[in-house]
């Protein structure tokens, strides 16, 4: 089924005719562009590796304790109850990756994906390590089993993936049981942690099947951002493109014979992770990893012709005008990315370290009338969410009438992460009273740092049935 | 057009003119199409067929009665001596302390002097709604209803029977037993004072 001709532009090359999966083996060819973002991903690994290590307030900075329901992030503590600003997160992510993706393209997905970090420098390089270059890959894979070179080689290399999926899911792991909860885990009997070490294994082999096995396929089939370039990416975007106009007619120029600078030698669709010949233009499957800007600007290097054949370019400039930063669309992902990141901070910075919420309790009269007062019965759940124990303080704030609340002078003190649920009595006079109303407590701290509001309704008798 | 190996084969029917590719999908796509199908059936045996997998409603039910038959065991070993021991123990009264400190002192007051038209008093030796041990523990566990309707005291079993048996003890601390005294509770709520 394979061809001669290579990658056409109308089928995926890693699906064949009958659906079954077609591997490649791609070279590997180092250039300006694979050394940058080679560091780029031992950064990332980096990052990813020690993020877990580093304490902040008392707390690992990223440390996702699902346990618990808590999550705190570079010192910040946030309970369930903070979850709405997953919104922000989610949707600031979102435009930072349109608007990058409007400019700059597949940055993202060549340069970042932990996908193509751990891909193209991790398990190639293992690859290499193990059964050699492209070409004696695609050998060992045309191999049969009997060969003791093969099964040595490729057994080699499934131990090393093992081993390295294994690492990463611990890392993984560390997110959501921090380093201290994870090493006496680790250096524990299985059974003593079952559900953390069925979380560890399952993450091992999804590792393992995602880097051994499936590979590009997540980035063509699978991942939701890569189906959405089409709409994402115009003509003004920079994109890994080929300069057709400077490339083509390709081949060898002869007498009679005009030729232009491409010499067909198919460098680029050898070098190519997804498979695909990016002098067909731009295409799906691109990740915009660069390969072939390296590859091409090395065969051009050699033959002593300008680099760039291919190269980041729009589609605009490939066919001669300039790219246009700005645009509709890259003001607009700007602006709402602005909008998103002042909403994220003001509203990360006014998570308070407690939460207060209010409720009638159960089965109970709704209010009580006495000779002197009108009384309402609360209950207060008061959360202490930060690491250290807290004194506080119901006060009412906004009140039309005067209104007492009962026996919160001295406060109450709420150890750390602790909650407490707390009747409130409150009291209006019976000669201040005029009808049902509105009002606000406030839930604040001694030291100053909790000053939560919340509004309820306070509910009594028509004041006409009290007058004396 | 060239017939090429590679080439992709074109859908002999054309709708508006949109013709189309006749293109595998990847086995493994399919795969996943097959594997839940067949885990469709497994889940279906499981949970309705083979006994094993309880209705969430089952399980939740039985999850609940377990529970209350552990709190009626607790409560059924209860009597009217063993709150008075434990009201004679001076680790029980302190527990129970620390729960009248967080929940009863807001209606009943810090010193257990009462609030007038909120709580009772409960530091005489008057009491309304019954004048022993278990009937305190009774209005604690499920809440006093005077009148055919609800009061301000509202069932605590939220807090677990240890604790409301440990908060009987701490009021039951300041009683001599056989020396609490009935009194009626009249309906006017301007009598309703500690």
């Amino acid at each position: 089924m394979t061809s001669n001709r290579g990658p056409i532009r109308e089928s995926v090359t890693t699906i064949g005719r009958d659906g079954e999966r077609r591997f490649l083996h791609p070279a590997i060819v180092v250039g300006a562009w694979w050394r940058a973002r080679r560091l780029v991903a031992w950064l990332l690994i980096a990052f990813f590796a020690l993020l877990p290590w580093v304490d902040v307030g008392g707390f690992p900075a990223v440390f996702l304790d699902v346990e618990h329901r808590r999550f705190h992030l570079l010192g910040a503590t946030l309970g369930l109850g903070d979850v709405w600003l997953l919104f922000f997160v989610i949707t600031g992510w979102c435009f930072l990756i349109y608007a990058t993706t409007a400019l700059l393209g597949r940055i993202w997905c060549g340069w970042t994906c932990p996908q193509t970090v751990y891909l193209e420098h991790v398990f190639r390089v293992v690859d290499r390590l193990f059964e050699g270059d492209h070409v004696s890959r695609a050998k060992l894979d045309a191999a049969a089993w009997s060969r003791p070179a093969k099964f040595l080689r490729r057994g080699g290399r499934a131990l090393a993936y093992l081993i390295l999926c294994w690492v990463v899911a611990h890392i993984f792991l560390a997110y959501f049981i921090s380093i201290p909860g994870l090493y006496p885990m680790i250096t524990a009997a299985p059974q003593a942690h079952p559900a953390a070490f069925v979380a560890m294994a399952v993450a091992t082999g999804l590792l393992f099947f995602n880097f051994w096995w499936f590979r590009e396929q997540l980035c063509l089939i699978l991942c939701p951002y890569g189906r959405l370039q089409s709409a994402l990416i115009d003509d003004d975007s920079v994109i890994v493109g080929y300069d057709e106009k400077r490339g083509e007619p390709r081949g060898k120029a002869a007498p009679g014979i005009t030729a232009g600078d491409c010499v067909d030698c198919r460098r680029c669709v050898q070098v190519c992770p997804t498979g695909i010949d990016i002098r067909q233009g731009l295409q799906m499957e691109c990740v915009a990893c660069t390969s072939c800007v390296d590859a091409c600007d090395d065969v051009m290097t050699k033959l002593k012709r300008p680099t760039g054949l291919v190269r980041y370019a729009s589609l605009r400039e490939l066919a001669g005008g300039r790219t246009r930063f700005l645009r509709p669309r890259t003001i607009l992902y700007s602006a709402l990315l602005t909008v998103g990141l002042i909403v994220a901070t003001v509203s990360l910075l006014r998570v308070q370290p407690a939460g207060f919420k209010l409720s009638r309790p159960p089965q109970t009269e709704l209010y009580v009338v006495s000779a002197d007062s009108v009384a309402n019965v609360f209950r207060a759940k008061i959360q202490n969410k930060d690491d250290v124990p807290r004194r506080f303080f119901v006060e009412a704030e906004a009140s039309p009438t005067k209104l007492s609340v009962l026996n919160q002078s001295a406060g109450l003190v709420i150890a750390p992460q602790a909650e407490v649920t707390l009747p409130l009595t409150l009291l209006v006079d019976r000669r201040d009273y005029r009808g049902e109303f509105n009002f606000t407590l406030r839930l604040r701290s001694d030291d100053g740092k909790v000053s939560v509001l919340q509004k309820a309704h306070f509910i009594g008798p028509a004041p006409s049935t009290l007058a004396r | 057009m060239k017939k090429d190996a590679d080439q992709p084969v074109i859908m002999p029917h054309a709708y508006d003119g949109i013709q189309e590719y006749d293109q595998s999908l990847p086995n493994w796509w399919l795969c996943t199409l097959f594997a839940s199908i067949a885990f469709a059936f497994g889940y279906w045996a499981y949970w309705f067929h083979s006994g094993v997998g309880s209705d969430d409603r089952v399980a939740l039910d039985a999850e609940l009665a377990a529970l209350e038959a552990r709190q009626l065991a607790a409560v059924k070993d209860l009597d009217e001596a063993t709150l008075w021991k434990m009201s004679r123990n001076p680790s029980t009264v302190a527990e129970g302390q620390a729960v009248y400190a967080s929940l009863c002192f807001s209606c009943h007051g810090p010193t257990m002097a009462g609030i007038k038209g909120v709580g009772f008093r409960l530091n005489d030796d008057l009491w309304v709604h019954g004048n022993t041990g278990m009937a305190v523990f009774r209005n604690i566990n499920e809440g006093v209803v005077f009148d055919g309707k609800p009061t301000g005291m509202a069932s605590q079993k939220a807090l677990g029977t240890g604790r409301i048996a440990a908060v009987t003890a701490y009021l039951l601390s300041f009683q001599k037993e056989g020396q609490m005294k009935a009194i009626e509770r009249t309906k006017e709520p301007s009598q309703l004072t500690p």
